[in-house]
């Protein structure tokens, strides 16, 4: 199982908050940008602190949804 | 032709109006005119971290001076825009200067109302700028009790961090219930409800019909008779446009017009954030829009627009809150409903409010349930779906 955060560029409002909590997985530019991986529980942090709720958390191989 | 553009402001829209322009690659001179003598700041922690821990004032900047001078963007600090030339393409400011400009974007924000009666005493404030933070914050410090004016998000947040410290604090608003006018009763009920279960003195539906205290305000008597002692008060009943300055310009406190992508009528005028209204599509007017979302967004699409890329996909009107560690969402534009569900449970703080306008969706309230709200936005994205026209 390999989780990836897939971001929704229409909710998206570059608060920032995932690059915070994850700098090595998202960036904010315009909107967020996903730039690497990291331990599945810091996705799903940065997947909670997000206040448009923009990014979703899932399985790669099973597109299987992981948050929300 | 070689003076480029000028942003006037130092806030949220105002930098990432800058950050755009320098990513989609815009080489000309670039210059941000910021009234306050600090780095430019985001304002939402103001009212939340900030009152918190004195540490967080470090996080606060969107950008080290270095990223300044990396991007050759030029920050004029502590100096607010005074006047403006239209014809003449000239931004001038207060210290007596000019700043010409091929194109100027106007990001001045927005300032907080001032109840007139409050204003002359000491020990009033109203919560806007990082030294109104720490000052909120050192009286937290000294366990001063608060009175705030106004239960809209300013006031509330303010009541949820001085209740996080244990000090008391009163809230007086003259609305029959908190947030009423946007969000109507049974949610209203429920903000009542969060802030006098944590502890806050809510008072509804009445105002401050006499001061008293000399230079200071010692207490306040309500137009019912009610005497309220207190150390200090806070005013948070809304803001308005920062638009004073340019005045003589013909600019107003009911923000620059602009089109979809924050494209004033004025010749090579842009607007973004709080001093704008841009056109919405889905109202049918201008609209102020006061939110930290769109400021982010307008000061973008303002950099698309002065580049003569196509502006992105227009977004619902949405905000945010937290308080007492619940998250708050909010989306879409509730005044246009003529009802209201809820869906959840009210006192666990989990639930959903779907306001309807004959049984179309067109707003909802998000309480501790963040994974709800990608759903709700697509059920509400046929408002912002772009017209043929």
């Amino acid at each position: 199982m390999t989780l990836v955060p897939l971001i929704d560029p229409n909710a998206c409002a570059a608060h920032g908050d995932c690059a915070d909590i994850a700098p090595e997985i998202f960036r904010v530019d315009d909107i967020a940008v996903v730039i690497g991986t990291g331990p599945d529980e810091l996705m799903i942090a940065a997947a909670e602190a997000c206040p448009t709720s923009a990014i979703r958390i899932v399985d790669s191989e099973t597109h299987e949804q992981a948050y929300p | 032709m070689r003076e480029g553009v000028v942003i006037a402001g130092g806030g949220l829209a105002a930098q990432r109006c800058a950050e755009t322009l320098r990513r989609l690659g815009y080489e000309g001179r670039l210059r941000m005119v910021c009234a306050e003598s600090h780095l430019p700041y985001d304002r939402p922690p103001l009212s939340k971290q900030v009152l918190a821990d004195p540490a967080s004032e470090d996080t606060v900047c969107f950008r080290a001076p270095e990223w300044y001078a990396s991007k050759e963007i030029e920050l004029i600090r502590g100096v607010a825009a005074s006047g403006l030339d239209v014809a003449a393409h000239r931004l001038e400011l207060a210290d007596g200067s000019v700043a010409d400009y091929e194109q100027l974007v106007i990001a001045t924000g927005s300032r907080p109302r001032m109840l007139p009666a409050f204003a002359a005493y000491r020990n009033v404030s109203t919560l806007r700028a990082l030294e109104d933070a720490r000052l909120i914050r050192e009286l937290l410090e000294k366990r001063s009790r608060l009175l705030i004016i106004g239960a809209g998000f300013i006031g509330q947040e303010v009541a949820a961090a001085a209740r996080g410290a244990g000090v008391e604090v009163t809230v007086v608003e003259a609305e029959p219930l908190p947030l009423h006018g946007l969000l109507g009763r049974e949610i209203g009920e429920w903000f009542a409800g969060l802030h006098r279960g944590e502890g806050v003195e809510l008072v509804l539906g009445h105002t401050a019909a006499q001061i008293h205290g000399d230079g200071r305000v010692q207490s306040v008597t309500l137009d019912d008779g009610r005497r309220i002692e207190t150390d200090h008060v806070l005013v948070g009943i809304g803001v308005a446009p920062d638009l004073g300055w340019a005045a003589d310009a013909g600019l107003s406190s009911a923000g620059v017009p602009t089109d979809e992508t924050g494209r004033s009528e004025l010749p090579d005028i842009y607007a973004a954030g709080d001093a704008a209204a841009f056109y919405d599509a889905f109202l049918g007017r201008h609209a102020l829009s006061g939110h930290w979302e769109s400021a982010g967004r307008q000061g973008a699409a303002a950099a698309n627009s002065i580049l003569g890329r196509p502006p992105a996909a227009p977004a619902l009107s949405s905000f945010w809150s937290d308080q007492y560690g619940v998250r708050i969402q909010y989306l879409g534009h509730a005044h246009l409903s003529d009802s209201v569900s809820v869906e959840g449970d009210m006192d666990a703080r989990d639930f959903v409010a779907l306001y309807r306008r004959e049984g179309m969706p067109v707003a909802a309230l998000i309480v501790g349930r963040p994974g709800a709200l990608p759903e709700l936005r697509d059920s509400l994205s046929y408002m912002t779906e772009r017209t043929s026209e």
